[in-house]
């Protein structure tokens, strides 16, 4: 039993932490910003990703063939923490979701237009998988993808694809099978983001960024621009949210905020008394932190299990994880704005907001992560069924 | 990073196991419930032939000189099979106040025979309406020449009568003071106070009892400091313990679940056990990773003074939960004496009150958070 990183990722750690002491830069590092910080969607923040490729620290873990180092998953799982602590810009969907499922089922030749590019960080991808009807339920993904003469004509629309407004790529599912069944009958596209064909309406959101729903109106996609096989495109993309999961919601943020709101208590008073005197305030403080370590403990039982490097992903692991952690952060920032009073509620931005209104933002846009990337009720479904063999019946 | 077991640690793992299989039946642990030893002496011959008893005992003294990450494996086995042995009271506790304060005739004469089995130690620490701090500690001990003399009452004295000393926590003129006393001295009063448990715990009375200078452990006015590291380090067995146990009672109602049918429909089928379930499983994954680092830390000799209280804190509310959440799935034959999984739900409440309780691990944490510059 060991919970140390060893002594190569600690000096790693050190690095990464370092180089981004050293580069850090406010336009491109906002953690104000929570789980969206993770975007390359401005020109600052695609330049600092290109100085990240440059450092060698994109695409640690792939196979040397694709330009990989072949290192362990750790290692990736390190930077981003790192990335994710300082706000900045994250590796996840390129690298992760995207690269991996090319490097596991693309054509040579799509390998090699897009491994070398995210490789470099010169390529953006949105991924599309939600769609009105196509939530937890993604497989019924409807969007209808057509043979037609040298490819495939795309009609529908997709809701909430995150980056479609900045990104240069599409990674799109739809149905190419219609009579088979629902699971069977979906492929994956890859689609440029600027098809005159596609539009794309912004959906505002109560945090500060924006989603979006996307159009399709005759979109045709050639057929070298399928990824992998027709009718495996569910199978790929849910093989890439196991591994991948994780990587979406990273806990170092909620660690900052932890620690945050534990300074602030440490100095503030009410009534002239020293708020950390205060019975509940004690409480509350007490089951963030211990439940901050439960949630890094079971990323460690997650790192742990996939580093011992069985042939299944640790799916139940990043599952619990997943659960465990958005709860939690949710959680976080209501306790903080329960400490911090009637002021809690002035906006971020503010002057008078307590903590620079970082609880107040934080509260609103922490809101999406126990629904996105699988729901906590999904997830739950899934340790039900896989880890338990409760009954398959939801 | 590697959180599995090296091959030594799966060893105990599973010779503990097969101790307990055997001998520690279900209906063995029924039997010893509100009994006046209060453990079934199979068991614990099978414990001291077996080394468990001296685990924690350093070899030159006659034990195994096992660290905490060992000791943590085996009490979640303990509260998989809800052990009742003194094991806690004498094996951990009083053995390592000996450890760490016993002068050297104190430890040559005990902790051979905590390691053997051949003797049980236990502390008398609680009072009446007293919490669980240092200023908890009224129980007067006057001096007189070289000896003192105390006076007052303590409560919950595990295996208080099938053991050879007690360690009393006693309040001298210097603080508060550790003496070896022997339970049938003169002055002493057992009486046996049943529990929601079923263990055998003890009110003790203590009037004028003479006790020698020799007798107490360690210098005079740092019996808390002793008694406060070596609780750091047993309760993190015990939020081992806890999650042993959570574990269990989720493991047999999962099994209800998929055999009980309603609706024309195993319970397991239905959302709403599921999910308690699903919820339960992931709250015991992380409290046994929280245990694990917490005990693996202690054994690497860093600081546990956040890990330790926030271990037990989390585990036994987690080990409470999931047995009212257990509860709730087996229905109506949970709260029948038959099924086991009251016997779960009673040692979970229990457990969460004892050896500080969640108000006092609660403030635990947040002094080591909060009032350190
Ligand atoms: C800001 C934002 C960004 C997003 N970004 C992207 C993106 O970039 N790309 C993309 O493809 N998608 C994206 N999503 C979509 C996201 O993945 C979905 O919102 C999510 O999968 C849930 O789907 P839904 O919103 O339709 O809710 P629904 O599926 O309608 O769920 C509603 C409620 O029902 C529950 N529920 C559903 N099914 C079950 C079940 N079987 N058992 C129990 N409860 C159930 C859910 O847990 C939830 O509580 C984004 C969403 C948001 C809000």
């Amino acid at each position: 039993m060991d919970f140390d990183f060893s002594e190569a990722e600690q000096k790693f750690a050190v690095e990464v932490e370092q180089w981004l002491v050293d580069n850090h830069d406010p336009e491109v590092m906002d953690l104000t910003r929570e789980n969206f910080s993770q975007l390359a969607d401005t020109p600052a923040r695609r330049a600092f990703m290109k100085r990240l490729a440059k450092q060698g620290w994109l695409g640690m873990s792939w196979p040397k063939q694709y330009g990989g180092q072949e290192i362990k998953g750790v290692y990736e799982f390190i930077l981003n923490e790192a990335l994710a602590r300082h706000g900045a810009p994250q590796i996840g969907k390129g690298v992760g979701i995207i690269g991996k499922t090319l490097i596991r089922h693309g054509s040579e030749k799509l390998k090699k237009e897009f491994l070398p590019q995210i490789l470099s960080a010169e390529v953006e991808f949105a991924v599309g998988y939600s769609e009105p009807q196509a939530g937890s339920d993604s497989a019924n993904m409807q969007l209808k993808a057509e043979r037609v003469e040298g490819g495939w004509k795309l009609n529908g629309q997709k809701m909430w694809t995150t980056s479609a407004h900045f990104a240069d790529w599409y990674w799109v599912g739809a149905r190419t099978d219609p009579e088979k069944k629902k699971h069977d009958g979906l492929s994956l596209f890859l689609i440029p983001m600027n098809h005159p064909n596609l539009e794309i309406q912004s959906l505002p959101t109560i945090g500060k960024d924006t989603t979006n729903q996307v159009f399709f109106e005759d979109v045709f996609v050639p057929e070298d621009y399928m990824v992998g096989k027709q009718g495996s495109g569910f199978r790929y993309i849910a093989e890439a949210l196991d591994l991948e999961r994780f990587t979406m919601f990273t806990l170092s943020p909620i660690e900052d905020r932890s620690n945050l709101l534990v300074e602030w208590v440490k100095s503030a008073t009410r009534d002239d008394e020293p708020l950390r005197n205060d019975v509940n305030v004690r409480r509350t403080i007490a089951h963030i932190v211990t439940d901050t370590h439960v949630a890094k403990g079971l990323s460690k039982r997650f790192l742990s299990a996939a580093m011992s490097g069985g042939d299944k992903p640790p799916s139940i692991e990043s599952s619990e994880y997943k659960l465990f952690t958005t709860t939690l952060s949710q959680r976080v920032c209501k306790d903080a704005l329960d400490i911090t009073g009637a002021a809690g509620q002035i906006r971020e931005g503010e002057e008078d907001a307590p903590l620079a209104g970082r609880f107040e933002g934080a509260y609103r846009a922490t809101l999406n992560e126990t629904v996105g990337g699988g729901s906590s009720e999904i997830q739950k479904n899934i340790i039900a069924r896989r880890k338990l063999g409760l009954p398959k019946n939801f | 990073m590697d959180l599995a077991l090296t091959e030594e640690q799966q060893m105990i793992v599973d010779m503990t196991h097969g101790i307990l299989e055997e001998h520690c039946t279900i209906e063995a642990v029924r039997q010893v419930e509100d009994d006046p030893r209060g453990y079934p002496e199979a068991l614990w011959k099978q414990f001291a032939e077996s080394g468990l008893t001296g685990m924690l005992i350093p070899e030159a003294q006659g034990g195994g000189g096992q660290s905490l990450t060992e000791a943590a494996l085996v009490y979640e086995k303990f509260g998989e099979f809800l052990a009742p042995v003194p094991h806690f009271v004498s094996s951990v506790i009083s053995a390592r106040l000996l450890i760490q304060a016993g002068s050297d005739d104190q430890q040559t004469e005990w902790l051979g025979k905590i390691a053997s089995g051949d003797a049980i130690l236990t502390p008398a620490w609680l009072e009446p309406d007293r919490g669980f701090g240092e200023v908890g500690i009224q129980l007067k001990a006057k001096a007189d020449g070289e000896d003192y003399l105390l006076s007052g009452v303590k409560r919950h004295v595990y295996f208080a009568s099938a053991s050879d000393r007690l360690i009393v926590l006693a309040r001298s003129g210097d603080g508060v003071d550790l003496f070896l006393v022997d339970p049938n001295a003169e002055g002493i009063t057992l009486s046996q106070q049943l529990s929601q448990a079923g263990d055998a715990q003890y009110r003790v009375d203590l009037d004028n009892v003479r006790v020698s200078a020799k007798d107490r452990l360690g210098s005079a006015g740092t019996g808390w400091a002793t008694f406060n590291a070596v609780l750091h380090e047993g309760i993190i067995l015990l939020a081992a313990q806890a999650i042993g146990g959570a574990q269990k009672v989720l493991d047999i109602t999962v099994e209800y679940s998929k055999e009980r049918v309603q609706f024309d429909k195993p319970l397991g089928a239905f959302q709403a056990l599921a999910h308690y379930m699903a919820d339960s499983t992931t709250h015991i994954d992380g409290g046994r990773v929280l245990v694990y680092e917490a005990a693996w830390n202690a054994a690497m000799g860093r600081s546990i003074s956040r890990f330790a209280p926030m271990a037990k804190l989390f585990a036994c509310e987690t080990y409470r939960e999931v047995t009212r959440v257990c509860a709730q799935i087996w229905g109506g034959v949970a709260f029948t004496i038959e099924y086991d999984c009251q016997l779960y739900f009673r040692r979970a409440k229990q457990l969460q009150l004892s050896w500080w309780d969640t108000p006092y691990l609660e403030n635990l944490v947040a002094s080591d958070v909060l009032d350190k510059d």
